[in-house]
């Protein structure tokens, strides 16, 4: 039994530092611009495509390294030309837009590629259990939490040392004065956005290897990011990331004793923070 | 704008809605189109109540919608085949849900308001989807019809004649048009559009804020609930779609194409909207990427809406 | 028994004391000036009587009550109103509009769905009295937000007043004005403080105003109380005019 409930723990680890990847690159956006970017389960998408047509071109470690950069240069076109325009209105519109841009990514990929799931090679070798015990543990989920890990480490260290970053965590507290102070706000929020969908092609591809990939991955995925952001606190990185792997915890612990109402912990999470404290976890005070 | 106008417009929307079934057939429509409209019109209307008038951003109302929609047909399906009866369980489900959610969500603000709203969405869109065989899952509930109307001294035949139903959904579609517009005339309606207007100032007014934004939330959902039935019951049929977050974004995009401060707008933007989807739909399978782009396009270039764009003429 | 009692109030942000023991005093009827240099913090200080701020330490008893706790639209319901530095108005509601729902809230409708005609009618006469007796009843049905700077002003105010408050906090209401609007104001707001014997403080810069309406000044610096007294007194001290030339030269 305990082993089960570690099995489904680790599990849930996993998961939960992968929604905590997605959420990150969706948080960033919306602390910093305002921005509620309904497209970015479609960005994981085109992030998993663009690895598999890369594929057998650079294989697998080649796709891995370049589709999410290619994703974020889509992202960067994308805030330049349409998202830049909404900044001052209502947040409303960019909703909108975001979501007209989920509509059309969605169906655009399923155009392109079809609406069947397409085979995502991930090597062999990864795909090996580590061991006969933990036969859940692939190398490919140890893999990918490594990766999320480096990742989300990365990202700490860009924000925390980098000039950009510390601009972007400037911004994200009163961008009025940053800009006040010099620092050209579109570039800068042009590049937070960039930051974002790399994180999201990152997933994107990271899931193709573990789920598959279909047109509606981006979809099935953006929920628990939402709710993420919800538990974990608004406005906060951190509280993402802590909320990330809460949730996935949860998810795995009651796989365990109730196996059909692991997705449903989530939203029950997520009321209870709502219940008790509305800002989340991690929440700063005043966000809202 | 002049009072004549006002009650100049009212009454060609009337009278066009009262004779739909006629010119319908004339323009290349057909009935059930018709009422297909008005059952947006009335969900996109009273999303309005919300967003255009008090100022806050949900889209997650398709949810109580699709309360709506399945309290109706499991009504009929489980209970007794009885329209009245399943349109009140529709309605007190999507409202009770909407009471409860509003009170838990209505210390947030702005975009994070909007992003719990699409969560909670997509909670009631998880619950049809998955408890399948109380609801029939994916493949939604089918099997179950909406019955004639026993009123007394006669009895309607809603399921059989499209154009005595279109008439039922146009009495219940003019009552709840006349309670909110009734609402937004009174005191509490005016409290609604200070806080849509200043929130800061409506609060150094006196006025308790979240309580009047709760109000309003529920409000709205009680008649998008209404709507919600309608649909189940014109189309014989309810699956997970009508609770889902495209459903909502329509609603909003039907509000602010037709024009989001003005009280006809989402109708106008209900009508252009189903119209529009149902010709493109109809000529390719990838309708939704054009709907996207139609979504992309109103947001740049046409945010104020078709009756804004026409206010801001007459009063230049 | 003194209307106001603000009782060595302060507020601080972390290190940075905003209000440091602030107190004052206002009996009823009275028209209180708070002046002081920039960055004074002035309206911290409206900020903690009005209850957008809640203090660091410190009392406030309004007509006996200890207020202290009470969330900002409790303490509109007691009887004060304020108006902003920037104005607070409903931009796309005509002036008519704007006045009519501090009418109705204090007429105990806000909730209603309805309105008798008798009750509307009541409400009707007080929004055209509160018009005349603001300079306002040209503009009635134009939209607020299109309005001169002045003419918001005084919608704001009016607005404030429809609430029936006993004590009116006006902050920095000549603010970004000309002379003639500042003219229009000031005697705008000597015949409410005469003819309605509200009780009034009233955040200012312009020291004309100040000494025109002013019973009395309390001139704050840095956070902290300086000095107290008519405005005889405050035109004479030496430390006043440190503090501002003070300023200045910094």
């Amino acid at each position: 039994m305990t082993q089960l409930v570690l099995f489904n723990i680790a599990n849930g680890l996993i998961i939960g530092a992968f929604y905590a990847l997605m959420a990150l690159g969706l948080s960033l956006i919306l602390n910093l611009s305002g921005v509620i970017n309904f497209a970015h389960g479609g960005f994981l998408a085109i992030g998993g495509y663009l690895a598999y047509m890369l594929i057998p071109f650079v294989g697998f470690w080649g796709a891995l390294l370049i589709a999410p950069f290619l994703t974020a240069l889509i992202g960067l076109l994308v805030e330049r030309v349409l998202i830049r325009r909404l900044y001052g209105r209502d947040p409303l519109y960019s909703l909108l837009l975001t979501f007209g841009l989920a509509y059309i990514i969605e169906d655009g990929t399923r155009f392109i590629w079809g609406a069947q799931s397409v085979p995502y090679q991930v090597p062999d070798w990864l795909m090996q259990p580590l061991s006969v015990q933990f036969f859940f543990l692939t190398g490919y989920r140890v893999f990918m939490m490594l990766l999320v890990g480096v990742a989300v480490g990365a990202l700490f260290v860009i924000l925390s040392r980098t000039r950009l970053g510390m601009r972007i965590r400037a911004g994200t507290l009163d961008l009025e004065t940053v800009s006040v102070l010099g620092v050209n706000e579109r570039i800068l929020r042009t590049l937070n956005f960039g930051l974002g969908i790399y994180l999201a092609g990152l997933a994107g591809v990271l899931a193709a290897g573990m789920l598959g990939l279909s047109p509606t991955i981006g979809a099935s995925l953006i929920m628990p990011s939402f709710v993420t952001i919800i538990v974990g606190g608004l406005g906060s990185l951190p509280g993402t990331l802590l909320g990330g792997l809460l949730i996935g915890v949860a998810s795995g612990l009651t796989t365990t004793f109730f196996p059909s109402a692991s997705e449903a912990v989530i939203y029950v999470m997520m009321g209870i923070v709502l219940l008790v404290r509305p800002r989340g976890l991690l929440g700063e005070e005043g966000r809202f | 704008m002049a009072l004549l106008n006002r009650h100049g417009a009212n009454a060609v929307i009337w009278i066009l809605l009262l004779t739909a079934p006629v010119w319908m057939h004339w323009v290349g429509g057909y009935t059930e189109l018709g009422s297909r409209v008005l059952v947006m019109a009335l969900a996109a209307m009273a999303l309005n109540f919300l967003l255009g008038f008090t100022g806050v951003l949900s889209f997650g109302h398709a949810a109580y919608f699709g309360l709506g929609a399945y309290g109706t047909a499991m009504t009929i399906k489980y209970l007794v085949p009885s329209t009245p009866l399943a349109m009140l369980v529709g309605v007190v489900v999507g409202t009770l849900a909407a009471a409860i959610i509003g009170a838990l969500i209505v210390k947030l603000r702005g975009v994070y308001f909007a992003m719990v709203t699409i969560a909670f969405g997509q909670v009631f869109y998880f619950i049809t989807f998955r408890w399948n065989n109380v609801t029939g899952g994916d493949d939604g509930l089918t099997n179950w019809y909406r019955a004639p109307i026993d009123l007394g001294f006669t009895k309607l035949d809603i399921l059989h004649n499209p154009e005595i139903f279109y008439y039922v959904i146009l009495f219940f579609f003019a009552i709840s048009v006349a309670l909110i517009a009734m609402l937004l005339r009174s005191p509490f309606g005016r409290t609604l559009l200070a806080i849509r207007e200043n929130e800061r100032r409506a609060r150094f007014l006196g006025i308790p804020i979240e309580r009047h934004i709760w109000l309003s939330f529920v409000i709205s959902c009680f008649f998008v609930s209404i709507a919600g039935t309608l649909y189940a019951l014109l189309n014989n049929f309810v699956d997970p779609r009508a609770l889902r977050w495209d459903l909502s974004g329509n609603f909003v995009i039907m509000a602010v194409l037709g024009g989001m401060r003005s009280f006809w707008g989402p109708l106008v933007g209900a009508v252009i909207f189903v119209v529009l989807q149902d010709y493109v739909s109809s000529m390719t399978e990838n309708w939704e990427s054009f709907i996207g782009l139609f979504f992309v396009l109103i947001v740049l270039f046409f945010p104020r809406g078709v009756l804004g764009i026409i206010r801001r003429k007459a009063t230049s | 028994m003194s209307l106001l009692r603000v009782e060595s109030v302060s507020r601080n942000f972390g290190s940075l004391i905003a209000v440091r023991e602030v107190s004052m005093t206002v009996e009823p009827g009275e028209l209180r000036a708070v002046i002081g240099p920039n960055g004074a913090g002035k309206t911290t200080f409206f900020n903690l009587i009005s209850g957008m701020l809640q203090p660091s330490a410190g009392r406030i008893v309004f007509d006996g009550e200890d207020i202290t706790g009470l969330l900002p639209a409790r303490r509109v319901w007691r009887g004060i109103a304020r108006t902003f530095q920037i104005t607070e108005i409903f931009p796309e509601l005509t002036v008519r509009e704007n006045l009519r729902i501090p009418v109705e809230g204090a007429a105990g409708h806000r909730l209603q769905p309805w309105l008798s005609r008798d009750a509307d009618a009541a409400v009707r006469a007080r929004v055209n009295e509160l018009l005349d007796m603001g300079g306002l009843a040209a503009k009635a049905d134009r939209l607020v937000g299109e309005l001169s700077h002045g003419d918001q002003r005084a919608t704001e105010i009016m607005m404030a007043l429809a609430l029936k408050p006993r004590l009116l906090l006006l902050d920095e209401p000549t603010a970004g004005m000309g002379d003639q609007e500042t003219y229009d104001i000031t005697r705008l707001i000597r015949r409410l403080h005469r003819d309605q014997r509200l009780s009034i403080v009233l955040i200012e810069h312009d020291m004309r105003v100040v000494f025109h309406l002013a019973d009395r000044i309390m001139v704050l610096a840095e956070g902290a109380p300086l000095e107290e007294g008519t405005p005889a007194e405050i035109a004479a001290s030496e430390r006043v005019q440190a503090a501002y030339l003070g300023k200045a030269a910094a």
